[in-house]
């Protein structure tokens, strides 16, 4: 581990969490009424890192988000939703991303359509139910529009990452 | 660094396919069986059942816990019309009438499920 490596990693954490935050702002459960529907802004976040920094960083910020952000929001199931949701989208995305077939986008929805997936697991086993699965179906419609998003964000942000690299005198190595 | 293309390619397309395929197999699984006509409303808290109720009887009642949800049986639909919890999913999920359909409050752990008459989880033909 370098310092760099450690001080991108808690940026990132940083970035996730704002991101987690200003989340809360965008009202999209008002146009689409279900429990766990959001963007999954973080996941641009938790893909990028994976990218950038290799699969253990990127678990690690997603740990950090997950107690930081259940901390802020004072909500302990909350924690446990997002990470059973974002454990699974994480594997999932770590696997998909060494295929050479795939690009953010698909990699991007394969990691939002998990972490509904994770999601719903959690909340049955905190109901003790397994009907919960019902609302599974608009979800994963709703994280393949919301994974093909966050996809496209992912790609401007390592578009952007590597021209970073390029311009510097070290060749950005971490 | 992983390279990772920043362009969509043909395989995201079978992925968004695999996806949706998912959802429509699940969505059918779930409710194509489940079209009969709902005899009763079962509300439960932490997995246990409160109450009991058929949907064809106007009631309203208040449910207790972390939080207070209030639902209301009216015309045959179940729904819940006011909530103390953050977010109120509940409430913005509405009335509901059709069997295997369910409305859940994550906050206050509270699950309101339509049971039809014959209380099977899943037929397949």
């Amino acid at each position: 581990m370098t310092v760099k490596k450690l001080t991108l990693t808690a940026i990132l954490t940083a970035l996730a969490l704002a991101l987690g935050l200003l989340e809360r702002f965008l009202p999209i459960s008002l146009l689409i009424p279900l429990p766990g529907v959001k963007l999954g802004l973080s996941n641009i976040v938790t893909l990028s890192a994976l990218c950038v920094l290799g699969t253990p960083y990127a678990a690690a910020i997603l740990l950090l988000r997950a107690v930081l952000g259940s901390v802020f929001s004072g909500s302990v199931t909350s924690l446990l939703y997002s990470l059973a949701g974002g454990a699974l989208a994480l594997t999932a995305m770590a696997i998909a991303s060494r295929s050479k077939r795939l690009s953010v986008y698909g990699v991007s929805m394969i990691g939002a359509a998990m972490h509904s997936i994770g999601q719903i697991l959690a909340a049955m086993a905190v109901i003790g139910s397994v009907s919960i699965v019902s609302y599974l179906p608009l979800l994963l419609v709703i994280s393949a529009v919301t994974g093909a998003l966050t996809g496209a964000a992912t790609g401007g942000v390592l578009v952007g990452w590597d021209a970073y690299r390029k311009r510097m005198p070290s060749g950005g190595s971490l | 660094m992983r390279t990772l293309a920043t362009k969509p390619r043909g395989w995201d397309a079978a992925v968004a396919a695999a996806i949706l395929l998912l959802a429509g197999a699940l969505a059918l699984l779930l409710f194509l069986p489940r079209a009969s006509a709902p005899v009763s409303v079962q509300i439960y808290q932490n997995g246990a059942l409160l109450y009991e109720l058929p949907l064809n009887v106007d009631t309203e009642l208040v449910i207790g816990g972390d939080y207070e949800n209030t639902v209301t049986i009216h015309d045959g639909t179940v729904a819940v019309t006011h909530a103390t919890c953050p977010g109120e999913d509940c409430v913005h999920t509405g009335p509901q009438s059709r069997a295997g359909r369910s409305i859940v409050c994550l906050p206050n752990r509270i699950e309101i499920r339509l049971v039809g008459e014959a209380d099977v989880d899943i037929v397949v033909h």
